[in-house]
């Protein structure tokens, strides 16, 4: 499995912090967080639906 | 992952077989894609059918060809390309396996098909008893499901020769998938092979009176549910292993995407009651144990999803991308056999939530048999899955062909996937929300009597029209690139890329190709969800149902 690096390493030290940026998945962290909203509100939306008709 | 790339080219006699696959299938799409478009036109209530043919026969003509001859043939198709590529050509045994299977499933579509055309068989796609057609028709379907059976045991076979020549090592990822696939088909259509054999032939053939219906729709969704995910499976092999080549990039890891495809055989079957949630005569109890089921079929959609983001992401990243999203600018958007998967892919995320919602059992009371499942499918089927078969055409029909996807025929594939997705926002944009409104499915244009509800969905109805027209001109333009590419396309070479996992993974775990181990667990889960329903359905059985001809 391909090793994300989030957040490790000496700050200070460029080769790290470029390594750090080759290697993050921050982007894939937001997306997946934007997928789990879109879920919830959609299955919310829905929800109230149901409430408000049965 | 040396094993990957074993074999570089199909073999010729291989492609023979996969490119006779396409051939039906593209023809199904022209042919059920006319049928949608006269469907939303009818519905829009303008426009009336002429000769008296009716709204229900071009509703089956549409969902037999484009849900069941379509998506048979090209998986098919696609599979056995994708296993003669990784696990090496088919044997001589194999090919022939294959080419009789393909037969059989050629002769079963033409027998099913004739019925239909004949107005003999007007049952939908999903037919339902107590609607009765000719026993041709369910002949034919039989013989459908029977020769994909013996298709995919061609696949077996080579596969099962790859791993006797590498033991202990974990077969080609794309075989696996493909093996995965096929596993999963045979288990689940044993339930409609069961419903045709036992209930409908001998029931339309006069030989016994009546049938019992809910044991025919139940054995029909234990076969149903996991059937959408023998449509996506294809899909999935296509964005795991081969976008990530597409895009220089390479696979996230090996080990995530075989167990996604396990989790997929393992909970897409035992959750048919999902589909029944408003039936009588199911002990409310069994389903809400599938409706748990059905969640956690959730785990591995969401893994993939992730997958694909993280592949995405590396890849930028490889190329130098900065930033929380700089790595969406170093995606090959020019490419159409990236960017049309993609568009697929993107469609993925509200037709996954719909299904969320689909499967939660009392908001189900809010879509069930509403025009809402009918937007669903049209996201799941005829964008995500249809696009990502549209994306591997542009690369592997050349590929077999021995010719070159051009400049021109990659721009209008782009064009074709855009029009397709504007098409569908209209088309299933207006489906879903009619559909919460109340409007049902599988319904031809009525006024319902002039009623104050049924006014208020017109609206929709003519924005499907809409979108069945843009859809359309979609099917023509992948028509003409489908005929350019197997047919008149300049000579040459087309990759068949195939991705390889990162340097830095870690080694695949054999258990994940431990066969009696996933399939014994399948087997174990299936017996759990459906054993004691069945029971209660088969002692408390009514008389059952004379058939019926609505037509």
């Amino acid at each position: 499995m391909a090793k994300a690096q989030l957040k490790n390493g000496p700050k200070s030290n460029p080769k790290v912090q470029h390594k750090e940026e080759s290697e993050s998945l921050k982007g894939t962290m937001a997306s997946v967080m934007f997928l789990g909203f879109f879920i919830i509100v959609t299955w919310l939306g829905v929800y109230f639906l149901f409430v408000d008709r049965f | 992952m040396p094993s990957i790339n074993s074999t570089i080219k199909v073999d010729s006699r291989d492609a023979k077989l996969s490119m006779a696959h396409f051939y039906v299938a593209f023809a199904a799409l022209a042919i059920g894609g006319l049928m949608g478009l006269l469907q939303t036109l009818v519905r829009s209530g303008k426009f009336e059918l002429p000769g008296g043919i009716g709204y229900y026969q071009v509703l089956t003509v549409h969902g037999v060809l484009l849900g069941l001859v379509l998506t048979t043939f090209f998986i098919m198709g696609f599979q056995h390309a994708a296993v003669s590529r990784t696990a090496g050509t088919h044997s001589d045994k194999a090919r022939l396996t294959g080419w009789i299977g393909f037969w059989v499933m050629t002769l079963g579509t033409v027998m099913a098909a004739a019925m239909v055309l004949m107005n003999k068989a007007t049952v939908l796609y999903t037919f339902y008893a107590p609607l009765q057609a000719h026993w041709i028709f369910y002949l034919g379907l039989t013989f459908v499901v029977v020769g994909s059976w013996i298709d995919g045991i061609a696949q077996i076979m080579t596969y099962a020769k790859w791993k006797k020549n590498n033991p202990g090592k974990p077969g080609p990822l794309l075989s696996f998938m493909a093996v995965i696939n096929t596993v999963l088909w045979i288990i689940c259509t044993i339930g409609v092979a069961a419903e045709v054999l036992f209930q409908l032939l001998p029931w339309s053939l006069g030989l016994i009176d009546r049938v019992d219906v809910l044991v025919s729709r139940t054995l029909f969704w234990y076969f149903g549910h996991p059937l959408v995910y023998f449509w996506l499976l294809p899909a999935y092999m296509a964005w795991y292993v081969v976008i990530p080549k597409v895009i220089g990039g390479k696979i996230f890891s090996d080990s995530l995407a075989r167990l996604s495809f396990i989790l997929f055989l393992l909970f897409s079957i035992p959750v048919g009651f999902h589909h029944q949630l408003t039936e009588p005569g199911i002990d409310p109890a069994w389903k809400f144990i599938q409706v748990i089921l059905t969640f956690l079929v959730i785990i591995p959609s969401l893994m993939t999803a992730f997958a694909m983001f993280a592949t995405f992401e590396s890849a930028g990243r490889a190329k130098g991308a900065k930033g929380m999203f700089g790595w969406v600018k170093k995606l090959p958007w020019n490419d159409a056999r990236f960017t049309v998967p993609f568009i697929g892919m993107a469609a993925f995320i509200p037709a996954g939530a719909g299904g969320i919602i689909n499967a939660s059992n009392q908001m189900d009371q809010v879509v069930h048999n509403t025009i809402w499942i009918t937007g669903h499918f049209h996201l799941t089927l005829a964008t995500s899955v249809v696009l990502t078969f549209f994306g591997i055409s542009y690369w592997l029909i050349p590929h077999l062909t021995g010719r070159k996807l051009t400049k021109k025929m990659n721009k209008l594939a782009l064009i074709q996937a855009w029009v397709w997705f504007i098409g569908m926002a209209f088309m299933s944009g207006s489906m879903h929300a009619e559909g919460l409104l109340g409007a049902p499915r599988r319904s031809a244009f009525s006024t319902y009597m002039g009623a104050k509800q049924a006014a208020e969905w017109i609206p929709y109805q003519i924005a499907q029209a809409v979108g069945g027209t843009i859809l359309f001109i979609g099917i023509i333009l992948i028509l003409i690139i489908f005929i350019n590419l197997a047919f008149f396309a300049p000579k040459g070479e087309e990759e068949f890329p195939v991705g390889e996992q990162a340097e830095n993974a870690e080694a695949t775990p054999m258990v994940l190709e431990n066969w009696k181990l996933w399939i014994g667990i399948s087997i174990v889960l299936i017996l759990f969800a459906y054993t004691i329903p069945f029971i209660d359905m088969i002692q408390n059985a009514p008389i059952g149902s004379k058939g019926f001809k609505t037509w």
